[in-house]
């Protein structure tokens, strides 16, 4: 069965629990102890990945490492719909790609100011992280605002959900743990409800549930 | 200048900021608010805290009609922000006093408009009735700061900018085109710009000028911010928010309703059973629910206080869920309603153990059955027991029409004993009755429960017919007597040993309460039989509906919720 080598708090590991959930896919955690217990710098884990870090799987002996390359693995495996990462569609791939890379950016920023705040570490410039991280949500509060106009309730065009999603969602939902509040991004705020109601959805700590939408329609205003 | 900035209108959202079922997050001078749209359309503009802990309500739950905090739970109603229900106490309407600060809102042109003690009307837009709204951008800059940029804002070199009186500016194009600028101060170094244009294309024109202004506004913002950054900072606004009383702040005190709401049941399933009959299924939290025997109830107790009995419905065995029926009293004080309106799936309920004041005898050679609408349900629960064991039976149902009939699934297992009248006149109830109740013999029993008027007839229908009070059974929904209180009198507890005065306007089971007696209750209004207490010496007024006549006649028991003395003095055996 699919190996996830996970971490609760992560929000890196939590993109792919969240895909694994969203496909229906079965998999074993298995659990790093990563604050305080440093699990993911020791030597055994390192033999698994050089870099030291979360999340790896490993899937039948095919061993990968990084959130966002992990996610196109899953998608493009495991999705029989192909709606997750469309893979025959050239336009669409460029535009998640740059998503993707983006998201890695949040993490960059909004990800280590968490890390400053709420696992004590003190080497990273916070005020920098916080700034990079408002730099990187005006972006995208600007970019959902018009995706709105032109009726797409997604990152990327199309009437359905891409991984590009799932790897901007965590650390924007849990920047608040590092003292990046996110009053300024209604945009952002709204798309986060509809991410948090497509089925499959899970919660993570820090991260809570959306209640049902109107029967009418989500987006209905009265 | 202060009171000046609280009394004014600002926008504080756009109207499309607040799709249904959504948060918004808003800040007006250093005050958070909750803003959300009822699915009726009413736009909550609350302070953004939730009274129990103080946790942000921007991320709860607004399900339409309530919004309900992610914390633990606690619901505040639409318009009124009162709070409606707490889940870690499900038996205890939550006191009228927890409620939540809301603040003036008026949507107008688009935008949501709000502050802290605004009143009056907005001022005049004239020109942008037909407008589009723009995309907002927030400013880390002071308010002013933001306003003197805008007057230097354009799209083209014919525009110029201008002041108004309510602190927004208007640009104006050589061609008539105008953008009103207000600016929103969320703190001391804070804003949002939210602009209005006097023009509403549609379809790529609108987009183009979303577009455009997007950009300019957010080319204005960088320049602004360097500025901004350059000075120091002005002290942040510092709002009061009022406090919470202490008395809310802590554990409620113990009630001195006696009565008793042991088990925590989760509503699982809410759904019509019949026109105006709605079905529950209620779930422990963990484990079994208690066994229960056919015809016993339970005491809800509701979200507004009330505390209401339903019969289970379940078949033998069944204890990992009840199911109870409960219609909508059009004119009822409160109980049903709160169930049809108030209780959501999900939501966590104080209920009592469940209590069989109207057994089912299992020695009968047959077992009539006679329901009268929602008196239905007590009797489905012991026709399913008969009907496990094989035992003779035969069920009764008098509704007003196919529509009326509830529980369906429940009442098929016992088809082959189940008749259905319907649409029948009073009438014509009495001679169906008559044929129904003809043969009266040992060990038949007949059990009744539907409304008064049904249930007076029926019972002296069966004993004109010849059946004898031990062999003829009911259960009241309520007993709508008069209660007489305005006697005096002693009670002796016998097992007790105590002497107490029970005064006019006081029952003897609130004096026993009072005195610490430990007497269980239910309906408290004598239909339910749960708090019967046997009489020793002395003469029994009975103002109950529970006790048969030959039992009220042999006075060997009270009901002490409205019964009294006849004479001087009663020796009971507590």
């Amino acid at each position: 069965m699919l190996k996830l080598y996970d971490y609760e708090l992560s929000g890196n590991c939590y993109k792919l629990r969240l895909l694994l959930s969203f496909l229906g896919v079965e998999y074993k955690s298995e659990l790093i102890d990563f604050y305080p217990g440093n699990q993911h710098k020791s030597p055994e884990f390192r033999q698994i990945n050089p870099l030291g870090q979360l999340p790896v799987i490993d899937d039948n002996g095919l061993v990968l490492r990084d959130a966002q390359a992990i996610l196109v693995y899953l998608a493009s495996k495991y999705d029989p719909s192909c709606k997750w990462y469309p893979r025959d569609n050239p336009e669409m791939l460029g535009q998640i790609s740059q998503w993707l890379a983006f998201a890695d950016g949040i993490t960059g920023t909004a990800s280590a100011a968490r890390l400053h705040d709420a696992l004590f570490y003190n080497h990273i410039d916070v005020e920098a992280a916080r700034a990079g991280a408002h730099r990187l949500f005006r972006v995208l509060d600007e970019h959902l605002f018009f995706a709105e106009e032109a009726g797409q309730d997604w990152i990327c065009p199309g009437d359905h959900p891409t991984i590009a999603d799932i790897a901007c969602f965590p650390y924007i939902m849990l920047s608040e743990e590092g003292g990046i509040p996110r009053i300024d991004y209604p945009a952002i705020r709204r798309w986060s409800d509809r991410f948090k109601r497509i089925p499959g959805f899970t919660v993570m700590s820090g991260v809570f549930p959306a209640g049902p939408a109107a029967k009418d329609s989500s987006k209905a205003v009265a | 200048m202060m009171s000046d900035l609280h009394s004014n209108w600002y926008p504080i959202a756009s109207s499309s900021d607040l799709p249904k079922r959504h948060v918004y997050q808003a800040q007006l001078l250093g005050r958070e608010f909750a803003v959300w749209r009822a699915d009726d359309g009413h736009v909550n503009v609350w302070e953004n805290r939730c009274l129990h802990r103080g946790v942000r309500l921007s991320i709860g739950i607004n399900n339409g009609t309530e919004l309900k905090c992610q914390y633990h739970g606690w619901r505040y109603a639409n318009r009124t922000a009162g709070c409606t229900y707490i889940p870690a106490h499900p038996a205890d309407a939550p006191a009228r006093t927890i409620c939540n600060n809301t603040y003036p809102a008026i949507e107008s042109h688009g935008l949501v408009w709000s502050g802290e003690e605004a009143s009056g009307d907005l001022l005049s837009l004239d020109g942008f009735d037909s407008a589009t709204v723009l995309r907002a951008v927030p400013v880390f800059a002071p308010m002013n700061m933001v306003a003197e940029a805008l007057l230097g804002y354009g799209w083209d070199d014919s525009c110029k900018g201008a002041a108004n009186d309510d602190g927004s500016v208007t640009v104006t194009a050589g061609d008539g085109t105008a953008v009103r600028i207000f600016v929103q101060p969320m703190d001391s170094n804070h804003s949002v710009m939210r602009g209005l244009v006097n023009q509403a294309p549609a379809g790529a024109g609108r987009a183009e000028l979303l577009q455009t202004h997007s950009w300019l506004m957010q080319e204005l913002r960088d320049r602004v911010e360097v500025l901004a950054a350059k000075q120091e900072a002005p002290a942040p606004y510092e709002p009061v928010i009022a406090k919470v009383s202490e008395d809310l702040v802590d554990i409620p005190a113990l009630g001195t309703d006696g009565r008793k709401a042991e088990l925590r049941v989760q509503l699982v399933k809410k759904e019509m059973t019949a026109e105006g009959i709605v079905s529950l299924r209620l779930e422990p939290i963990k484990g079994q629910l208690p066994t229960f025997q056919p015809g016993a109830h339970i005491d809800v107790h509701l979200p507004n206080g009330l505390v209401r009995q339903y019969s289970i419905t379940n078949g033998p065995g069944e204890t990992d869920h009840y199911t109870i029926g409960v219609k909508r009293e059009g004119d009822g004080r409160g109980g049903s309603a709160a169930v049809h309106d108030s209780l959501q799936e999900g939501d966590v309920l104080a209920i009592s153990a469940p209590r069989n004041n109207f057994p089912l005898r299992r020695d009968a050679e047959h077992t009539v059955f006679i329901a009268g609408g929602i008196g239905v349900t007590p009797m489905i629960a012991m026709a399913r027991a008969l009907n496990a064991q094989g035992l003779s039976f035969e069920f009764h149902y008098f509704v007003q029409s196919d529509d009326h009939v509830a529980f369906k699934q429940q009442i098929g297992e016992f088809e082959r004993a189940l008749t259905i009248h319907k649409g029948l006149s009073p009438e014509a109830t009495g001679a169906k009755l008559k044929e129904v109740l003809a043969e009266p013999g040992f060990a038949r029993h007949v059990y009744i429960c539907g409304p008064g008027p049904m249930l007076e007839a029926t019972r002296g229908i069966a004993a004109s017919q010849g059946w004898t009070d031990e062999a003829v059974h009911f259960e009241y929904f309520a007993n709508t007597a008069e209660v007489d209180d305005s006697t005096a009198f002693e009670v002796d507890l016998a097992r007790s040993a105590l002497t107490l005065q029970v005064p006019a306007g006081k029952t003897i089971l609130e004096v026993l309460r009072e005195h610490g007696i430990d007497m269980p209750s239910s309906c408290e209004q004598g239909a339910c039989g749960t708090c019967r207490c046997g009489v020793i010496e002395g003469e029994v007024i009975h103002q109950d509906v529970y006790l048969s006549n030959a039992e009220k006649a042999e006075g060997k028991s009270i009901m002490t919720c409205v019964s009294r003395a006849a004479s001087d003095r009663l020796i009971l055996d507590i």
